[in-house]
């Protein structure tokens, strides 16, 4: 009987066991691939992938305007403020996936008792949600530099704002990914961890106008301009003004000096303690 | 291996004066045990303090004094060396809904330091091994009480340890699917050549497949000693006949035999092998029909209520 399946027995596995970073890496890739919900079901790609084709739009309109019209479309240091609604709905749709699932199912216990470490396991978590974020900026940003190399718009190419963005794309990533964690986190029922991440960011949005349209009314027009540091959005354009002397993309501008990105510092190193404070509670259930 | 056929013993489990105080409560006091080979049941009420003891042999823990040592590395120093080649089964539940069973033990196979490749062949030999066929490529939301504590179990062994935790395995489980829970566990203790630590808190499920029990109560021990040596003491055989209860007894007790009778069933200390000609020759003598004789049940419970008063 050539068909009968023989039971071999257990087998010892005495192949190569491979250190924690490697560990550390594995699960990194799995929670970026889980943010564009790839190995995930059809419905779990639908988001993330709508939001980053959406993103893709103004690089498109860009490259026509450069080819046809031969004029610019979007500045690059601009990309990321006008298009902050659909990476805040990106950030609160998937950061609740890569944080709340092994805390709400009490997976977490199955990572430490491997050689993976609270630590690891946060860093992986907090470098894989960055990079989605980053990829979700700078693909369209470089879409657009290339659509410009390829073009050959009169004058040189606008290498410094490129590559002054992709910067400002990154810190702004981290700064996101510190706080959307942070707050799915603390809520991990998948359903209000995107509402408390997409409440927080109307906050900081609605927050502005009103709080700068109250102090221009009086007359404090250089405490006006620290309103715009509220929505993280527009602190981090006020870092790229400052590192890279970009053009505002606020009314009146903004508060000189070193300050919004000392500001974009301490936000991110408060997020990252709430952060590594609610698994360290975590890990000790 | 290396270490094959050396003569090197090694410490699969050692504690020593392990204690553990929470700011309420002491979880493990003095705690001093050492275990062999095989599978070691770890028995205690709830709250007793097994799961503290599981999480400081993880090295999860740090033990308020004493010390403890996993298959020769402290607890305290060498954690993550113990977690490589150590697997945990928790008594909670562990699996998300939405990913199915093969996925999740390779991802966990992956994050216990196997390559990608040996991740997925281990992942599906130990899925075999625990009796998940199709099922496996299934969410595992739709999967019964039984098939969850199996990939619990499979996600423990995916990686080869050479020792594994099982936190209180056949809880939730219906009578059948315990029975194969115990005898997978002892398959993994003998077949396999793993060694296993179980937890229950059910004294009766342990002595079938333990070659050791440790009993602690309130984080203190009771008793640590081979099976044998545990169900000596109280050896008895259950005797059931269709009728004629009482002359057998009786009958028993002329030759010297220690019975008491329950109900319909009669308890008969093995003083040796001539106990079982005795019941034999009794119940051919009285012309009666012999329905059961089996080695009686509880036997490690009694001992726990007997050492459990010692102490209070």
């Amino acid at each position: 009987m050539s068909s009968e399946i023989y039971d071999i027995g257990y087998r010892h596995y005495d192949g190569p066991r491979l250190g924690p970073g490697y560990a550390t890496r594995a699960l990194t890739l799995h929670s970026l691939r889980g943010i564009f919900g790839l190995g995930r079901t059809a419905r779990s790609k639908i988001m993330p992938f709508l939001l980053a084709i959406i993103m893709l739009l103004p690089a498109v309109v860009s490259i026509a305007m450069m080819a046809l019209l031969q004029q610019r479309g979007m500045a690059y240091s601009a990309f990321a403020v006008i298009m902050q609604p659909v990476i805040a709905i990106f950030l609160a749709a998937q950061a609740p996936t890569v944080v709340a699932p092994d805390l709400r199912y009490r997976v977490l216990p199955l990572y430490l008792s491997r050689p993976v470490a609270v630590v690891q396991y946060v860093s992986a978590k907090v470098i894989a949600m960055t990079a989605a974020l980053f990829m979700l900026v700078a693909l369209p940003l470089t879409l657009i530099y290339v659509g410009e190399l390829l073009i050959d718009l009169p004058g040189p190419p606008q290498t410094k704002e490129y590559l002054g963005a992709l910067t400002v794309a990154l810190l702004l990533s981290v700064l996101l990914t510190a706080f959307g964690l942070a707050l799915a986190s603390l809520t991990p029922r998948r359903g209000l961890g995107v509402a408390s991440v997409i409440a927080v960011y109307l906050l900081s949005l609605a927050a502005v106008p009103v709080i700068y349209g109250t102090l221009l009314s009086l007359n404090e027009d250089a405490a006006a301009r620290w309103a715009w540091l509220l929505n993280p959005f527009w602190l981090l354009d006020a870092v790229q003004v400052w590192l890279f002397g970009s053009t505002p993309n606020s009314e009146g501008g903004y508060p000189p000096g070193p300050a919004p990105a000392l500001i974009t510092l301490a936000l991110i190193a408060f997020a990252i303690g709430v952060l590594a404070l609610r698994y360290r509670k975590a890990a000790a259930q | 291996m290396a270490t094959e056929g050396s003569v090197r013993i090694m410490h699969i489990l050692a504690t020593e004066g392990l204690t553990k105080r929470f700011p309420t409560v002491t979880a493990l006091d003095r705690l001093t045990v050492d275990v062999g080979t095989g599978v070691t049941g770890l028995v205690g009420a709830n709250g007793a303090g097994k799961s503290t003891l599981i999480k400081i042999l993880l090295g999860l823990l740090p033990p308020s004094a004493g010390g403890a040592k996993v298959l020769d590395l402290d607890v305290t120093t060498q954690g993550t060396q113990i977690r490589r080649i150590v697997g945990y089964m928790p008594e909670h539940d562990c699996l998300p809904p939405d990913v199915s069973a093969t996925e999740f033990v390779v991802h966990l196979a992956q994050m216990s330091g196997l390559p990608r490749t040996a991740a997925r062949e281990r992942a599906a030999d130990v899925l075999r091994h625990v009796g998940l066929a199709e099922e496996r490529y299934r969410a595992m939301g739709g999967y019964s009480t039984g098939m969850k504590q199996r990939v619990k179990l499979a996600q423990a062994l995916v990686h080869d340890p050479k020792m594994i935790f099982l936190d209180e395995p056949t809880n939730g489980l219906d009578p059948r699917g315990r029975d194969e829970m115990l005898a997978l566990i002892r398959r993994i203790g003998t077949e396999f050549g793993i060694s296993v630590l179980v937890t229950s808190h059910l004294l009766g499920e342990l002595e079938r497949i333990c070659d050791h029990v440790i009993v602690i109560d309130a984080g203190r021990l009771l008793r640590s000693s081979a099976i044998t040596e545990f169900t000596q003491a109280t050896q008895s055989l259950t005797v059931e006949v269709e009728e004629g209860v009482q002359p057998l007894a009786e009958r028993l007790a002329e030759h010297g035999q220690q019975v008491t009778q329950h109900g319909r069933l009669l308890l008969v200390k093995v003083s040796g092998p001539e106990t079982f000609d005795a019941i034999r020759d009794a119940v051919v003598d009285l012309d009666l029909c012999l329905i059961r004789m089996e080695q009686g049940r509880h036997r490690i419970e009694d001992v726990f209520r007997e050492e459990a008063a010692d102490v209070v």
